[in-house]
């Protein structure tokens, strides 16, 4: 009983680290397909907008050198706006083809949340919701991407939509409101219209409200101001040119070209591969640590059988002398004790796999180094672009075994069982019947 | 065609202890008819469990013949000669040696293991060989349930099973009490009696020996040339002494007070 709950836990042994090996192996390609879908949105999105020059009354978003890591805003930041005469003095420039101008805004309200990482646990602050003030104007919704497109539910919102607004499922979710409900912003009751998908499940991830950029200009107590404007240029040969203008002329603006954009995918892009080359390393290293361990239990497991297999040939070589004085075969005292070492790890298979799910989890994290995904910076997206990394993946991910493990494990069972016993049974088969018949 | 089962020509059986030769049997000649029930008696050490070894094809002979059923068994190849074993020879020995985790009936159906039966023929030979060692009663007990008599009525019908051509029996009775010997003894008897087997008992009691036919010596590695009858055919068992009418399980004569 003792030897099949030893060879139980060299199963369990044997389980555990394929399922850890797996679970690992999925979270750093879950990671690394999460970055490169990632980047490649960002690619796309900054191709497709070549010819936007965003200007920003802070530097609060898009710009991440400043901000403490795992924060999404500094602390104590202020919202700075300009008045929207700019936006007639911009257009007027050269090149320019269009100003669409925005109101961002934070609730006064702010909820406090705790963020686990593998470095310690951030408590932050933030607004519990950020308003987006955009004008409702069809030729802006039509030509530019001014509101966000993942509708989950409800509608978008329309041309000169007033009394209504747009909101980010996540918040939704928090605030536990649907598509209809009514919801006060700024002391003002909206009704919810439609609600966007937030691209990302993080903690991270801005709670949105899109409404008209009057209403939100009249609620904020901010009449005829902005805080974002996004220029288009004529063609991609303006930009360098515009952004030139726009930063000379307007001190208190921050301009962002394509260029500064695909820098900072570039940046981006650096990180993130030293991310994925980390959990890969880690993960080759785990791959070379979980070989040797499993070499070892299954080293182990043979011992064990075969010592044991040993001991009860030797405990029971007068048995063997009786079977073969009445006529058992070589072959077939070979059979049985072959049977029986099988029989016995097989048993020891299922204590094992009853060890190997129950302990798994615990059994692989304690025998393998956990992979650390969690990246080394947090950062954010740019302006009207949401970012999907500060999805943290689990540092040490559940092991489960699966079916296909446990039935391998089972054959390896029966195959370690008929190898740990191979030599034993063929010495008990070649027991001489005189010899053995004498021993006592 | 011979009515011999077995027969032995010039058999030596020549040991090596550490360096030394040590001669357990020298120019054995044996002939056993069918239907023989033969004692071979002979003090320890004198070479009865080695000649039986070499009659029961369980080691080989180091010069000589053993020809069983007509053929020479020491031509058999190691690998082969299970099968002699199993249909030519039954084999009865002083321990009893059955197999602990198995019950009286799985003990008696083993050398049948591997034969062409059935599991439902050999259950029924089973138990008509526990019917006539009169151990119907006893089929699903395990050994250590067992007597030690009943034990060995267990093995006899286990070596009984493949309905060998000879059964062998190494001191059947060296463990059991007076009475239980006689028992078994008388079983042999009867089984020689009704069944017509025949039977190689060695032993070191006078007792049991005068219970065969025929009675050899064994000395030193030798058969002697001296041979007596035994008391088999006796209907009745007499007092070797006076000639009066004894009981099997008798230890004293009731008539003259000898000792038997």
């Amino acid at each position: 009983m003792l030897v099949v709950i030893a060879l139980g836990f060299s199963m369990a042994i044997m389980i555990s680290i394929p399922a850890g090996i797996v679970a690992n192996q999925e979270a750093t390609q879950s990671l690394t397909e999460n970055y490169n879908s990632t980047i490649s949105n960002m690619q796309e999105e900054i191709n497709k907008t070549a010819t936007l020059i965003e200007c920003r009354t802070s530097s609060g978003r898009g710009m991440p050198q400043g901000r403490p890591p795992g924060m999404p805003f500094g602390p104590g930041q202020e919202e700075v706006f300009v008045n929207e005469t700019v936006v007639n003095e911009i257009r007027s420039i050269e090149g320019v083809k269009d100003v669409v101008e925005f109101l961002e805004k934070s609730s006064e309200e702010t909820t406090s949340e705790t963020i686990s990482t593998p470095r310690g646990d951030f408590t932050i602050s933030r607004p519990l919701y950020t308003i987006t003030g955009a004008p409702l104007n069809s030729s802006f919704i039509d030509n530019y991407s001014i509101l966000p497109t993942d509708i989950t539910s409800g509608r978008n919102l329309n041309e000169e939509d007033t009394g209504v607004i747009l909101m980010s499922s996540n918040l939704t979710d928090y605030l536990e409101v649907g598509v209809g409900d009514n919801v006060e912003i700024y002391g003002e009751s909206f009704t919810v219209v439609g609600i966007y998908e937030s691209t990302s499940q993080s903690i991270m991830q801005a709670r949105g409200v899109y409404m008209n950029i009057i209403e939100a200009q009249t609620i904020t107590g901010n009449t005829g101001n902005v805080s974002r404007l996004d220029v288009y240029a004529e063609d991609v040969s303006d930009v360098d040119g515009i952004a030139d203008v726009i930063e000379a002329a307007y001190s208190d603006l921050f301009v962002t070209t394509y260029k500064d954009r695909l820098e900072n995918l570039e940046r981006m892009q650096e990180m993130y591969e030293t991310t994925v080359e980390n959990a890969e390393s880690t993960l080759s290293q785990t791959q070379t640590v979980a070989t040797q361990e499993i070499i070892i239990a299954v080293g182990a497991t043979s011992l064990i059988v075969l010592f044991f297999m040993l001991y009860a040939v030797r405990e029971r070589t007068k048995e063997i002398g009786v079977l073969k004085a009445i006529g058992f075969s070589n072959w077939s005292v070979m059979s049985q004790f072959m049977l029986e070492g099988i029989l016995m790890s097989l048993m020891a298979g299922v204590v094992g796999v009853v060890i190997g799910i129950v302990g798994a989890p615990f059994l692989s994290s304690l025998l393998l180094p956990s992979v650390n995904l969690f990246p080394t910076q947090q950062q954010r997206g740019f302006p009207g672009q949401t970012m999907n990394f500060g999805t943290t993946l689990s540092q040490s991910a559940a092991a489960a075994p699966d079916l296909q493990t446990i039935l391998l494990a089972f054959g390896v069972a029966v195959l370690l069982g008929a190898f740990g016993s191979l030599y034993p049974a063929w010495r008990a088969s070649r027991t001489s019947p005189m010899e053995a018949l004498r021993y006592e | 065609m011979s009515d011999l089962v077995l027969e032995t020509e010039k058999l030596d059986k020549i040991y090596k202890l550490e360096g030394r030769e040590v001669r357990a049997l020298s120019d054995v000649n044996l002939q056993v008819k069918k239907g023989d029930f033969i004692s071979i008696m002979g003090p320890s050490g004198s070479g009865k469990t080695t000649l039986l070894n070499m009659l029961g094809c369980l080691d080989r002979p180091t010069h000589g013949k053993v020809i069983l059923d007509g053929s020479d068994v020491t031509k058999v190849s190691e690998g082969s000669l299970y099968k002699i074993r199993r249909h030519k020879i039954g084999f009865i020995f002083q321990t009893f040696n059955l197999l602990p985790y198995l019950n009286a009936i799985e003990n008696v159906e083993l050398p049948m293991e591997g034969t062409k039966k059935s599991g439902d023929e050999k259950r029924k030979r089973a138990r008509e060989l526990l019917e006539m060692v009169g151990l119907s009663e006893r089929e699903d007990h395990r050994p250590h349930r067992l007597s030690a008599g009943e034990q060995q009525r267990v093995a006899i019908a286990r070596a009984l099973a493949n309905n060998p051509a000879i059964v062998l029996a190494d001191e059947p009775t060296g463990n059991l009490d007076t009475k239980t010997k006689y028992e078994i003894v008388r079983l042999l008897g009867k089984l020689h009696i009704d069944q017509g087997t025949t039977i190689i008992m060695v032993t070191h009691d006078s007792h049991m020996a005068s219970r065969a036919g025929r009675i050899l010596f064994l000395s030193d590695g030798k058969l002697l040339a001296k041979e007596e009858k035994g008391k088999h055919f006796m209907e009745k068992p007499t007092c070797p002494n006076c000639g009066g009418e004894i009981q099997p399980d008798d230890t004293f004569c009731p008539r003259c007070g000898k000792r038997l």
